[in-house]
């Protein structure tokens, strides 16, 4: 039933690495479920949390949260004990959702961005237009709901880099590993997703009729 | 209030580095310092601070209990399977 959702090069075993100091081999499979369960259970709400902003409804996140901890259990065998379990849950969680829910869901592939020079967006991403505390103010006030519909407004690839780089705090290296793209793919993304979920907060602001000013021009 | 000089553009093409936490020691020091003395450029990274911290504050939903219950069983099922098939 199982493909392994793990690049195998990743999560080969070095026992040099494992500074644990405890013999894994010895394990018994009583041992590794109980271990799965006080390890990679507590991560279950974000998860849950990545999931909703990948699926975008909770019926289809639910799912695939079950899919995602059932591949990793049955893959938990190939976890290096000391390295960040909490990476490899994610790149489990978005292999499983490209590979089923986003077929099923059958989305338009997206217009791939992979050769933008990242420098590029970093130029275009700021400008010093200057939002003044007014403004902050206005988007601080926004609910969480206008958030998330924002960050629903964005493409998959955009959204989940900023996801994992705002929410969880992944290095760029790591979030490149998840998602299975360079580095400088991953900083493209999060200029342009950041850019442009600014804009859309400012013009959720606006709709909630606070004057904000358009971004990306100069004042 | 232009922020065009070349340590804005320096800054403001680091920003993202800056704020990710992604640039070493003494990089961080010459933009932070650059923010000190630029409002303009302190005004953008406040910017992004804000819109992260938005994020943050809007994505920390809780996973409704069904699910960890339907997790547990979930891999409690393949134990078991993995039991009968290894028997």
């Amino acid at each position: 039933m199982l493909d392994c959702p793990v690049r195998p090069t990743e999560v080969v075993l070095s026992p040099m690495d494992d500074n644990t100091g405890i013999d894994w081999s010895a394990e018994t499979p009583e041992e590794r479920h109980l271990r799965f369960e006080r390890d990679a259970l507590p991560f279950l709400d974000q998860l849950y949390s990545a999931a909703l902003r990948m699926t975008r409804n909770p019926q289809d996140a639910e799912d695939l949260v079950q899919d995602t901890f059932a591949k990793a259990f049955s893959a938990f065998h190939q976890f290096k004990p000391g390295t960040n379990l909490k990476a490899w849950l994610y790149r489990i969680l978005t292999n499983t959702y490209i590979n089923s829910y986003r077929k099923a869901q059958r989305q338009p592939k997206q217009v791939s961005e992979e050769v933008e020079d990242w420098q590029i967006a970093a130029a275009e991403a700021h400008t010093s237009s200057g939002m003044k505390s007014a403004e902050m103010e206005a988007l601080e006030r926004l609910p969480d709901s206008d958030v998330k519909e924002a960050l629903q407004e964005l493409s998959d690839d955009f959204r989940f880099t900023v996801y994992l780089a705002d929410v969880e705090g992944f290095p760029y290296r790591e979030i490149a590993e998840i998602m299975d793209v360079p580095v400088g793919t991953v900083m493209s993304r999060l200029h342009r997703g950041r850019r442009q979920l600014r804009d859309l907060l400012a013009d959720y602001a606006r709709d909630r009729g606070v004057k904000v000013p358009d971004g990306g021009e100069t004042a | 209030m232009n922020c065009e000089g070349p340590d804005c553009e320096d800054a403001l093409k680091r920003l993202y580095l800056f704020l990710d936490h992604e640039i070493a020691t003494g990089d961080c020091d010459q933009i932070q310092a650059h923010l000190d003395g630029c409002p303009d450029c302190m005004d953008e990274y406040s910017a992004e601070v804000l819109v992260k911290s938005l994020i943050v504050r809007s994505c920390a939903e809780t996973a409704p209990e069904v699910l960890r219950e339907r997790v547990l069983f979930a891999i409690r099922k393949i134990t078991i399977e993995t039991d009968i098939s290894e028997a």
